[in-house]
């Protein structure tokens, strides 16, 4: 028995937790060795974050024991789990804007510590860590002036700051290119053969199958138990996490894609950011791709389409006809939908019922001349939605963020549905989103397309590109540097094409 | 810093990037060349101090406000509290020693501004709310404890203040210098003193702030008890510069205190300004006021020039941003 004690860092026995009725988390186990990256995986709503703030002292446990060290722990809040070596960086940013990089590091030790700030000393050692962690940022820049890959790698230095023995990341790579991502997994693989024990959250099973020892699932609030990464693979993680077969995560396509292209763009040029000369044209049907490492300007080139962004020239062409989109009003009135990638700022109205987000871009078709809302219109056109959509919701007055990613991302595409969009972009349509969600997202994505739309994913996620595009365009500083076919369809491609390489020539 | 604005300076276009970046002291000193050239008593020592002395007051309230304002509040019980407080001077003045009576009036001050603290912090009220009861709360309980009329100092202890408040130190009026040191004191405390990056911190990410394992709710608590010490602060000084305190004093500082606030460039949003700032916008509010009363333009049209400053002053801002 003790020898067992003493093998594991962290053994978190019989943890659960309700939150009023809804009973969260069942008698869930998890144990964590020294030097291990362990993965916790399970759809969004399977408890998972429960788990993960209960061990951070966000929540306290309703039942159960956390043994850290052998030792059993209570942290009461954050500040107790920091202290004791446990550092969490969470899936939503959580830096302050207006600090300075190092300060961000230290916050938490800040909150403790003496009368004078030590500038000299925070900054200096801030710039240590970043440096080491083998990433470009000034440790004395405002956090407000931080691109969103910098401002992760700023919450992964935030969490090594403390002597740390468990890491947990949740969903850190969402934001991150292919190449960020290896280093970031480098950076793991150090601490790794330090000691320290590393809990990761992702959806991105690629990944998992690529750093981690060791794999729990999670689902509906059970450890469906705990396996080594090499005794199984992806098809049964996801077995495990959805409870049910799972024959393809990316549906088949067969839709007719039309001859004559339903929008075209060409020459587009921004006024304020890199995109420029930007042509290419999407048919009705079709699910164009595009991709491109962070920055490289795919999200800004959708935002200049849809009229969030100045354009200095260029031309769109809707059905043959030449069309302005000076601001997101024209391009709605245009019937061009555009899907944010940032769903929580950009997206959804959280604080609003679903079916106050759904009407929000079509109150015209549901209200009479003078603006009176037809209320039994816009409930037969709100319910239609959800049901078309799945999303999983008592009612259609539910707060969106009451919702799980995966839905308060179908709410979003909904809003778009409802005006009958002729092209729709979708800018990362999963980050942050479970397996099953995924699968229901593509599969609208392809009923969206099959009604003669023409729809345009951006996505950093490479499997899923290749997994439902017809066509990818891969973005390089600011334009498209090249094209690839179904036939063409490979990570290294795309790779190739995004760090501004030609392809391999074929023998 | 200084090799900072040089490169500023000299890289194409920067003289515009610059003046848009220190707008506020733009403004201000725009203002003083305009005041100097337009009327021949403005830049007399006399009129200067007067100056000084009629902002005083709301300067002292409106770095209260700033700090209250950086973790995303408001405090709209100021001006109220600033009449309530002149007149808890007043008594107190008459009845117990100085020093005692300053420090039991600050104490006070600090106390009614924790009852908003309270609310705000652990009562999860909205400071909009919070506050606006208060306001009305020390205006009605000014009116109470003076029943209505001024109290005029009568102990030494008064003279001695009155003198004080109207007298002046190296030509810089007593309640100026008192004005300085805490816009000084504010200055240091957002820069190097732990406590004001924590203020900031809790504006900016209140979320990411708590889970640092910052104690948000103590510190929201304290920026109005602080807000409330600083009212007392300058309910003391406008009670002795007329050797009284009276309940119909401070009315609306309140409102020039934010917008003072607002011309700074702080965001209402919380994490955005500064103490230098913030006395650039008391000193533009005060001087707008002083060079159209020296224009003899009636105090009406004043209003209307006031709040077209403010909109200039923020849109200038938005260049900023940009």
């Amino acid at each position: 028995m003790k020898n067992s004690e003493n093998e594991y860092r962290l053994e978190m026995t019989g943890i659960s937790k309700s939150f009023g009725v809804v009973s969260v988390l069942k008698d869930v186990n998890l144990k964590v060795k020294p030097g291990e990256i362990h993965a916790l995986l399970g759809e969004n709503g399977a408890g998972k974050s429960t788990l993960i703030k209960i061990l951070s002292g966000v929540h306290q446990k309703d039942s159960g024991k956390v043994v850290l060290n052998g030792e059993e722990i209570n942290p009461k809040n954050t500040h107790d789990g920091q202290v004791l070596g446990i550092s969490v960086v969470y899936q939503e940013l959580s830096l302050v804007n207006d600090l300075s990089v190092a300060e961000n590091i230290y916050l938490h030790k800040l909150g403790a510590s003496k009368f004078w700030m030590n500038w000299k000393g925070i900054t200096q050692d801030a710039q240590e860590l970043i440096d080491s962690l083998g990433f470009k940022i000034d440790a004395s820049a405002k956090v407000r002036n931080l691109s969103i890959v910098q401002k992760q790698v700023v919450e992964i230095a935030k969490a090594l700051s403390e002597d740390t023995k468990v890491l947990v990341l949740d969903e850190p790579t969402t934001v991150f290119d292919p190449n960020d991502i290896k280093k970031l997994f480098n950076n793991l693989f150090k601490l790794k053969e330090k000691g320290v024990s590393i809990i990761y959250i992702s959806h991105h099973l690629d990944e998992i199958f690529k750093i981690a020892d060791s794999i729990t699932v999670l689902r509906d609030g059970v450890d469906t138990g705990t396996m080594a990464a090499k005794d199984t693979d992806k098809d049964g993680v996801i077995r495990l996490m959805i409870g049910r077969e799972l024959k393809d995560l990316y549906p088949v396509r067969d839709i007719k894609i039309g001859d004559v292209p339903v929008f075209e763009v060409k020459n587009l040029t921004a006024k304020d950011t890199l995109v420029h000369d930007v042509s290419f044209s999407v048919r009705p049907g079709e699910v164009l791709g595009i991709a491109g490492l962070g920055g490289s300007g795919r999200t800004e080139t959708a935002k200049l389409i849809f009229g969030a962004d100045k354009k200095k020239s260029g031309t769109l062409i809707l059905n043959g006809k030449e069309i302005k989109t000076k601001t997101p009003v024209c391009a709605v009135g245009h019937q061009i939908g555009f899907v944010s990638e940032d769903r929580k700022e950009e997206g959804v109205f959280l604080p609003l019922s679903i079916r106050r987000n759904i009407s929000v871009t079509s109150f015209k078709p549901i209200s009479s001349r003078l603006g009176f809302l037809n209320v039994d219109k816009e409930y037969v056109n709100v319910l239609d939605l959800i049901e078309k959509l799945s999303i999983k919701t008592p009612s259609s007055e539910v707060n969106v963020n009451n919702l799980s990613g995966g839905n308060q991302q179908k709410v979003a595409l909904a809003k778009w549905l409802s005006i009958d969009s002729k092209v729709i972009f979708i800018d990362e349509p999963t980050r942050g989103v479970d397996v099953g969600a995924k699968i229901e997202i593509y599969n609208l994505i392809n009923e969206v397309a099959a009604k003669g739309v023409g729809v345009v994913v951006i996505s950093s996620d490479m499997p899923e590109i290749m997994g439902i595009a017809d066509r990818i365009l891969v973005m390089h500083k600011g334009t498209f540097y090249g094209e690839l076919q179904k036939e063409q369809f490979s990570e290294e491609n795309i790779l190739r094409y995004s760090i501004g390489e030609p392809l391999k020539q074929l023998n | 810093m200084t090799s900072t604005i040089k490169q500023q300076l000299s890289s194409p276009g920067g003289i515009l990037k610059f003046l848009v970046k220190y707008n506020t002291i733009f403004i201000f000193v725009l203002l003083l060349i305009f005041s100097a050239l337009i009327s021949d008593v403005f830049f007399t020592s006399a009129n200067l101090s007067n100056l000084l002395k009629q902002v005083s007051g709301i300067g002292i309230i409106s770095i209260g406000m700033l700090i209250v304002i950086l973790t995303g509040g408001i405090d709209l019980s100021v001006g109220s509290m600033v009449a309530l407080l002149a007149v808890t001077f007043a008594i107190l003045v008459n009845m117990v020693i100085l020093p005692v009576a300053i420090i039991l009036t600050i104490i006070i001050g600090f106390g009614l501004g924790s009852v908003s603290g309270y609310l705000v912090a652990y009562q999860k009220m909205a400071p909009f709310v919070a506050t606006l009861a208060l306001m009305t709360i020390a205006r009605g309980l000014g009116f109470i404890y003076s029943k209505g009329s001024p109290i005029t100092f009568k102990t030494p202890g008064g003279e001695f203040m009155s003198n004080f408040a109207n007298n002046a130190t190296l030509g810089i009026p007593n309640i100026a210098i008192v004005f300085f040191i805490i816009v000084i004191m504010a200055m240091v405390m957002l820069r190097y003193n732990v406590f004001g990056r924590l203020i900031i911190a809790i504006g900016s990410n209140e979320e990411a702030s708590r889970l640092s394992g910052i104690k948000v709710n103590k510190y929201k608590f304290l920026v109005y008890a602080i807000s409330g010490a600083l009212a007392a602060t300058a309910a003391i000084i406008v009670a002795s510069r007329t050797n009284l305190g009276s309940p119909n004093m401070g009315m609306a500082w309140e409102l020039d205190a934010i917008a003072a606030v607002v011309i700074g460039g702080a965001s209402l949003n919380g994490g955005r300004g500064t103490a230098i700032n913030t006395l650039m916008g008391v000193l533009i509010l005060g001087l707008i006021g002083n060079i159209l009363n020296l224009l003899n333009v009636p105090s009406y049209p004043q209003q209307v020039v006031k709040g077209a400053i403010i909109i200039f002053a923020v849109l200038l801002q938005r260049f900023e941003n940009k």
